[in-house]
C-alpha cells in the first residue's frame, strides 16, 4: 500500500465578510496520519475542511499536498475524498452507480470499472448491497457505500466531516473501528471532524483542539488529556474541576497555590505564571481521592450528591466559599459501601502531576 | 371548566365545518362548469342547452371536418410546444443561476421574471404589439411564441426553483470532489434530480401557453388563428356547438395527460 501523502496547512486565515472564521492555522499532517479537528459548534472546522477541498478559497494562507501548493486547483482537481455527515449517496443511483461516478467522473477505462466497484463494495462489506437503492440501507450501511465511493478514486487526502453524528451508539463504535481499518489499510492522510471527543481520542494519531478559529493545540490523545496547553483545552476534553486561587509560590516543576477556600494545595507549576498571579487550579475528578482524615495538601468538604454510575461513583462535594467539585471512585468490589451526604471528607489529588494551573480569565 | 370544554369542542367542530362547506363550493364551482361543458358537448341538437335532450357524438365527428378549427388547433399546439422548449431552457438556466448566487440583484432579476403573473396579461400583449411595431415588424409565429414565453417561464422558474432548494448542495460537493466537471455533475446529479420540478413546470406552461388569449389576440398575426381565440369567435358569431365538443376534447386530454403526469413525477407534489 502507498505511503499516504503529506498535507500542510499553513498560515490559514479566512473571512466571511468581517467575520473572521478560521485565524493563523498551520499544521502538519504526516502522510497517512489521521488527525481530529475536536473543538464546539462553530469553531471553524468545517470551514478548514472546505477550505483544504477547495470549496472555498481561503482569505490567506497556502495548502499544500506533498510540498505542492494547491490553491489554485478547483475541487474535482484535488483529489480530496469527503464522507459528509449526511453521507451524500446520490438517491438516484444504485449502491454500484455511486460508488462508480467517481470512476466514471475520472474517465477509467469501461472494463476497468466494474472490478474496482466490486472490489471496493467488499472492503466494506457491501458487496451483496450492489443493486439496492440508498433510501434502502441502513444509516450505517450507507456510509459504508460513502466510503467505498470515496476511496474507490484513491483520493490523496480523505476529509471527515462529522461521519458518524447521525449514527446510534453502537453502530457508531463499529463504524470507528472500520474507519480507522480501512484508513490504516490504504495508509490514507485523513482529517476527521469531530465535537465528540471520545471519538476524537480513540481515532485519532493527534487531535487538533480548536476554538473560535483558532488551533489551540496540536497533540497526541494522552497528551491533549494529561498536559493540555489552555484551560480550553483542559475543559473542552474531558471534565474537570476548576478552583480559582492565587499562586503563592513557583520554581521549575512545582508550585503552591492558595486556594479560594483558604486551603493551599501543591501543583504542577506553569511557565510564565508567578508569585502573586491570580490562578485557577484544575484537577480531574478520576485524579482525587476521598479520605476521611486529614492529609496533606487537600481539600475539606462534605458531600452533597452521591450518583453510582456502575464502574464508579460520582461524588459531587462541596468546598468552603461557595467552591463545590466533583470526584469520581472506582468501585472496587460489589457491595462497598458508598459515603452518606452531608459526611465530611477530605479530598486529595492522587498526584502533584494531576494538578494543573492557568492563568485565571 | 366545563365551559372552557364546551368553547374548545365548538372550535374544534367548527374549523373543520368551515373549511369542508368553503372546499365544497370551490369543488362545485371549479368541477360544475367543467361537467356541464362536458355533458353538453354530446348533445344530439343544435343548440347548447343543458341538459341536452338526446346523447350522441356527432359533433365530435363535426370536429373531422371541421377545416378552421383544425388549423387553429394545431396552430396553438405549435406555438406551446415552442414555448414549451423555450421555457425549460431559459426557466431551468435562469433558476439554476439565481439559486447558486447570492447576489443582491438576484432578488430583482426574480421579481422581474415573475412579473408577468401578476402584471395583467392584457396590457402586456398590447405593450408587446406596440414594441413589435417599433422595432419594424408585424405581428408573426416566432413574437407570438416569444410572447407566450415570457408568460410562462415564471411557471417552469417557480417549479425549478422549488426543486433546487429541496436539492441537497452536498450531492454537488460530492460529484465535484469525486472528480467531476461541472457538466457532469449537472447531467448526472442535478438534473436527475430536479428533473420532475422542471417537468412539472414544463406542463404548466404547456397549458398556460395552449389556453392564452390575452397575448395572444395582439401577438397572432391575420392569417394564424390560435385555437381559444377561434373558438371564442365561434361562440360569438353563431353559438356553434362544435367549440362544446372541442372543449369537452380539451378536458378529457388534460385529464389524461394530468393522471400520467401524477403517475410518472407525482406532479402535484412539484406544485406545493
Ligand atoms: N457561508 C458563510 N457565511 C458566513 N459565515 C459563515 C459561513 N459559513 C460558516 N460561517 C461561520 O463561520 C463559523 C465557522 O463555521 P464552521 O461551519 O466551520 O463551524 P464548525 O466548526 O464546522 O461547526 P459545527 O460543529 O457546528 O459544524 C461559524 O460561526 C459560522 O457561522
Ligand atoms: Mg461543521
Amino acid at each position: 500500500m502507498h505511503r499516504g501523502h503529506q498535507l500542510r496547512l499553513e498560515g490559514i486565515t479566512h473571512r466571511f465578510g468581517e467575520f473572521v472564521a478560521v485565524q493563523g492555522i498551520d499544521l502538519d499532517i504526516a502522510g497517512g496520519e489521521i488527525i481530529a479537528l475536536l473543538g464546539p459548534s462553530g469553531c471553524g472546522k468545517s470551514t478548514i475542511l472546505r477550505i483544504v477541498s477547495g470549496f472555498i478559497s481561503q482569505t490567506q494562507g497556502r495548502v499544500m499536498f506533498d510540498g505542492e501548493e494547491v490553491d489554485h486547483l478547483p475541487p474535482n482537481r484535488r483529489a480530496v475524498g469527503i464522507v459528509f455527515q449526511n453521507y451524500a449517496l446520490f438517491p438516484h443511483m444504485t449502491v454500484r452507480q455511486n460508488v462508480a461516478f467517481g470512476l466514471e467522473a475520472q474517465k477509467w477505462q469501461r472494463d476497468r470499472i466494474a472490478p474496482r466497484v466490486d472490489e471496493m463494495l467488499s472492503l466494506v462489506h457491501m458487496r451483496e448491497f450492489a443493486e439496492r437503492m440508498p433510501r434502502e440501507l441502513s444509516g450505517g450501511q450507507q456510509q459504508r457505500v460513502a466510503l467505498a465511493r470515496c476511496l474507490a478514486v484513491d483520493p490523496k487526502v480523505l476529509l471527515l466531516d462529522e461521519p458518524f453524528g447521525a449514527l446510534d451508539k453502537n453502530l457508531r463504535l463499529d463504524m470507528q473501528i472500520e474507519v480507522k481499518r480501512l484508513q490504516r489499510e490504504y495508509g490514507i492522510t485523513t482529517i476527521l471532524v469531530t465535537h465528540d471527543q471520545e471519538e476524537a481520542l480513540s481515532m485519532a494519531d493527534r487531535i487538533a483542539v480548536m476554538s473560535r478559529g483558532c488551533i489551540e493545540q496540536v497533540s497526541s490523545p494522552t497528551e491533549i488529556y494529561d498536559q493540555p496547553a489552555t484551560l480550553f483545552v483542559n475543559q473542552f476534553v474531558g471534565t474537570t474541576n476548576i478552583i480559582p486561587g492565587e499562586l503563592i509560590e513557583s520554581d521549575a516543576t512545582a508550585c503552591r497555590v492558595r486556594l479560594v477556600t483558604g486551603e493551599t494545595l501543591e501543583a504542577t507549576s506553569r511557565p510564565g505564571l508567578h508569585a502573586g498571579a491570580k490562578v485557577v487550579v484544575s484537577i480531574r475528578p478520576e485524579h482525587m481521592r476521598l479520605q476521611d482524615e486529614f492529609v496533606p495538601n487537600c481539600m475539606r468538604g462534605s458531600v452533597k450528591a452521591v450518583l453510582p454510575l456502575g464502574p464508579y461513583v460520582l461524588y459531587e462535594i462541596e468546598l468552603g466559599a461557595g467552591a463545590t467539585i466533583k470526584v469520581s471512585a472506582p468501585r472496587r468490589a460489589a457491595g462497598d459501601s458508598l459515603r452518606a451526604l452531608g459526611q465530611m471528607v477530605h479530598a486529595a489529588p492522587a498526584k502533584v502531576a494531576a494538578c494543573l494551573v492557568f492563568p485565571s480569565q | 371548566m366545563s365551559q372552557r370544554k364546551q368553547t374548545s369542542d365548538w372550535e374544534a367542530q367548527s374549523v373543520p365545518l368551515i373549511f369542508g362547506v368553503l372546499t365544497t363550493v370551490a369543488i362545485v364551482f371549479l368541477i360544475a362548469p367543467t361537467l356541464i361543458v362536458l355533458v353538453t358537448s354530446f348533445t344530439d341538437s343544435q343548440s347548447l342547452k343543458f341538459p341536452p335532450e338526446g346523447l350522441s357524438f356527432r359533433w365530435y365527428l363535426a370536429l373531422l371536418d371541421a377545416d378552421q378549427m383544425q388549423r387553429a388547433a394545431w396552430n396553438s399546439l405549435v406555438v406551446a410546444f415552442w414555448t414549451t422548449i423555450l421555457s425549460v431552457v431559459l426557466g431551468t438556466a435562469a433558476a439554476i443561476a439565481m439559486a447558486r448566487s447570492r447576489n443582491s440583484w438576484i432578488r430583482v432579476a426574480d421579481a422581474l421574471f415573475m412579473s408577468p403573473l401578476v402584471l395583467p396579461a392584457l396590457a402586456f400583449g398590447f405593450a408587446a404589439l406596440i414594441f413589435v411595431h417599433q422595432i419594424g415588424f408585424r405581428p408573426n409565429i416566432p413574437f407570438l411564441v416569444l410572447g407566450h414565453v415570457i408568460v410562462c417561464v415564471p411557471f417552469v422558474l417557480r417549479t425549478t426553483i422549488a426543486a433546487l432548494s429541496q436539492l441537497d448542495s452536498s450531492l454537488l460537493d460530492a460529484s465535484y470532489s469525486l472528480g467531476a466537471s461541472w457538466w457532469m455533475t449537472f447531467h448526472r446529479v442535478t438534473l436527475p434530480l430536479i428533473g420532475r420540478g422542471i417537468g412539472a413546470g414544463a406542463f404548466l406552461a404547456f397549458m398556460a401557453s395552449f389556453d392564452n388569449v390575452p397575448v395572444s389576440l395582439f401577438l397572432a398575426d391575420e392569417r394564424t388563428e390560435v385555437l381559444p381565440i377561434h373558438l371564442w369567435q365561434q361562440i360569438e358569431t353563431n353559438l356553434d356547438v362544435r367549440t362544446a365538443a372541442v372543449s369537452g376534447l380539451i378536458i378529457i386530454i388534460t385529464l389524461i395527460l394530468m393522471i400520467i403526469a401524477e403517475r410518472l413525477a407525482g406532479l402535484t407534489r412539484q406544485l406545493r
